[in-house]
């Protein structure tokens, strides 16, 4: 725009090579990378602000080509956008998380900044010649470090967000939402894979009297030690959370019962061993776990944890510290 | 006998710009028609005998009144007048018999120059200009003339698109309406709630008119772009970045400098911005102020001939603009 408004003012003789002069000086102080490339990719504009942050004066680039000069940019990648520009005579955009940056800066603010480098924006703009086509093209580079800084906290501090409201904060296992969401996934995913896929809830025995005897800190510490042993001997493509105070609910996909079975009791096991001594008490503890296989007739998520918790009653019934199947006649 | 001249476009400002561009001097009878069903009808009355056809219509388009024209052996030399420039197109209205092709908008004297290349003579009426009582007779809205300006641009867009993947084009009509910012999903025609959407957004801004281009890409579209630009990685998000900024480039740009260059002024542009990657269309206006109600919306759709490829381009013009753009586009009729 400036250089055309510029060709129609000297086409009037109302630019002297005075004006053009503090024009020049303009182009060269401002804080923007201002370069022209030929159809060659020589240089034929090096502005300040590349000069300084590049330390290559004009005088080493003028002439010489892009790619040569900096064997650092992606030629293919470059030329592919030139192309159009030359080619279409128009503007074409690139945003930094295309690319961090096309020349590699040092951040403008070398102290306080956060980032190694300058994050960069790019227009590259067809400058028309007298005869209507495009032989230059003019290419701007924007410092956009501090919004491209700013963007990758952001995103960051939102992940640990969402990881922290999906996690229960004593066990660091899911949470009761987190686990059901998982649960109902598990559920559709295999009803149409037809893959076995077990669920297992588990509670603590007698619990309330650990609670009573040894106080709540002793009952928090019953709590992590079994969702460490937990963490301990289930797989890892296994989905563990906590379901509520002393409860507890594991996914185990591709596991048909019988399998299911064989975890529950190592983990009924390891826990019965396990001695937990907090302050002066030694506890012991014991858990009950029941078990339900995804089945075709089970409609719903909610239908089968209900399973797992109906088995799990059985336990409770039959004297604790031992697995049940859910099974249909019970 | 009197020639009789049929203008046929849906637009009725692009019949009036069209009228405007006949000699004034020609001694004939002119007709309109709004579709390709109204046009074949005046023709088998005879009153068709030069057929100035656009190709963009709805109910009968230009194409399929073509194959109408030469399946029935209608007696009428067809032109069509149309701002869908891709080559392609040109060379099939052609294969169709259409004598020639002129891009919109007609200026100066093109049909003149057309007309005697063929050597097709009117007989001169010097005594009265009956042609002007006839346009001013064309009732236009500014909602119409909205269209055909959006219509025009989005036909440099497509010609450059269609140059940029190496195929054609399929380029309906654009969709111009008032809407509230809260409804504009529900008025658009291409994008549902629930598709799964790349979006990418430009301000422009100048004589008074400033608005934002909105690029949708429905995110089904990636392998088969990839597969006409012969490029690899489209299955990774940075690959399917650049694709769609390199497509946002083109297409914002040709229409942003379609619609400038009609209006004769020039636009600032923004630097794009990458709204989201696989997003619904309610997380586009998500953290934005919210500050107009009203949006004048442009919407142009963008199909790739016999590939799975849907992008939507929206233009979205602030309420305050309205009256810069209304005094603009009076200087056109």
């Amino acid at each position: 725009m400036i250089e055309n408004t510029m060709e129609k003012d000297i086409a009037l003789g109302q630019v002297s090579i005075k004006d053009i002069h503090w024009m020049m000086d303009m182009m060269q102080s401002i804080d923007v990378g201002l370069m022209v490339l030929d159809r060659d990719y020589k240089v034929l504009v090096w502005n300040s602000f590349l000069q300084n942050h590049s330390g290559i004066e004009a005088s080493k680039t003028i002439n010489n080509n892009l790619f040569s000069l900096f064997p650092d940019i992606p030629e293919r990648w470059f030329k592919q956008k030139a192309d159009s520009v030359f080619l279409f005579k128009s503007s074409s955009f690139t945003v930094w998380e295309q690319r961090p940056y096309l020349f590699k800066f040092k951040n403008y603010r070398p102290i306080t900044g956060s980032a190694d480098y300058m994050y960069q924006n790019m227009t590259l703009i067809p400058l028309m010649s007298s005869d209507n086509e495009v032989q230059q093209i003019g290419v701007l580079i924007y410092d956009v470090t501090d919004i491209a800084v700013n963007k990758i906290k952001l995103e960051e501090a939102n992940a640990k967000l969402l990881n922290l409201s999906k996690t229960d904060h004593l066990t660091q296992l899911n949470n009761r939402g987190a686990w059901e969401v998982s649960l109902e996934q598990e559920f559709h995913r295999s009803q149409r894979s037809k893959h076995p896929c077990s669920v297992v809830m588990f509670d603590i025995d007698h619990f309330k009297n650990v609670n009573d005897t040894y106080g709540h800190q002793a009952g928090d510490e019953v709590i992590r030690r079994t969702s460490k042993l937990l963490q301990e001997t289930m797989r890892k493509s296994d989905v563990a959370g906590r379901y509520g105070g002393e409860e507890f609910g594991v996914i185990l996909p591709d596991t048909d019962a019988k399998n299911a079975l064989i975890f529950t009791e190592r983990l009924r096991k390891k826990i019965e061993a396990e001695v937990v001594e907090h302050e002066d008490f030694k506890i012991n503890i014991t858990i009950s776990l029941g078990v339900s296989q995804l089945s075709d007739d089970c409609e719903s998520y909610q239908m089968w944890l209900e399973q797992a918790d109906k088995a799990l009653y059985v336990c409770k019934e039959s004297g604790r510290n031992q697995s049940q199947v859910f099974a249909k006649n019970s | 006998m009197t020639t009789t001249v049929l203008i046929c476009d849906d637009s009725s400002f692009a019949r009036k710009q069209m009228a405007r561009a006949l000699p004034q001097n020609w001694k004939m009878e002119l007709n309109f028609a709004g579709n390709g069903v109204e046009a074949l009808e005046y023709i088998r009355k005879g009153k068709g005998d030069i057929l100035f056809l656009d190709l963009n219509m709805p109910v009968m388009d230009g194409y399929q009144t073509l194959a109408e024209i030469v399946k029935d052996d209608l007696p009428t030399l067809t032109i069509v007048v149309s701002g869908d420039i891709q080559p392609e197109a040109r060379a099939r209205v052609k294969k169709l018999g259409a004598l020639d092709f002129i891009k919109k908008p007609v200026v100066g004297d093109q049909i003149e120059t057309i007309l005697n290349n063929y050597g097709i003579a009117l007989e001169q009426d010097d005594s009265d200009k009956p042609e002007t009582k006839q346009t001013n007779k064309i009732g236009v809205d500014l909602v119409d003339c909205y269209q055909e300006l959006a219509n025009v641009a989005m036909g440099r867009a497509a010609d450059l698109l269609a140059r940029f993947l190496g195929a054609y084009v399929v380029m309906p009509i654009p969709n111009v309406k008032y809407t509230e910012i809260d409804d504009l999903q529900m008025a658009l025609h291409h994008i549902k709630a629930d598709d799964s959407i790349s979006a990418v957004c430009q301000g422009f801004i100048g004589s008074g008119i400033a608005g934002e281009a909105l690029l949708i890409f429905n995110d089904t579209s990636y392998a088969d772009i990839a597969d006409l630009l012969n490029y690899e990685g489209a299955d990774t998000e940075a690959g399917q970045l650049e694709l769609l900024m390199d497509i946002s480039s083109v297409l914002c740009n040709a229409c942003l400098n379609g619609i400038a260059d009609q209006l004769d002024i020039s636009f600032s542009q923004g630097h794009p911005k990458v709204i989201g990657q696989h997003i619904h269309f309610d997380d586009i206006l998500q953290g934005s102020s919210t500050k107009w109600k009203q949006t004048l919306t442009i919407e142009m759709g963008y199909k790739i001939e016999g590939k799975n490829i849907n992008c939507d381009l929206l233009l979205l013009i602030t309420e305050d603009s309205i009256e810069a753009l209304n005094d603009k586009v009076i200087f056109l009729l």
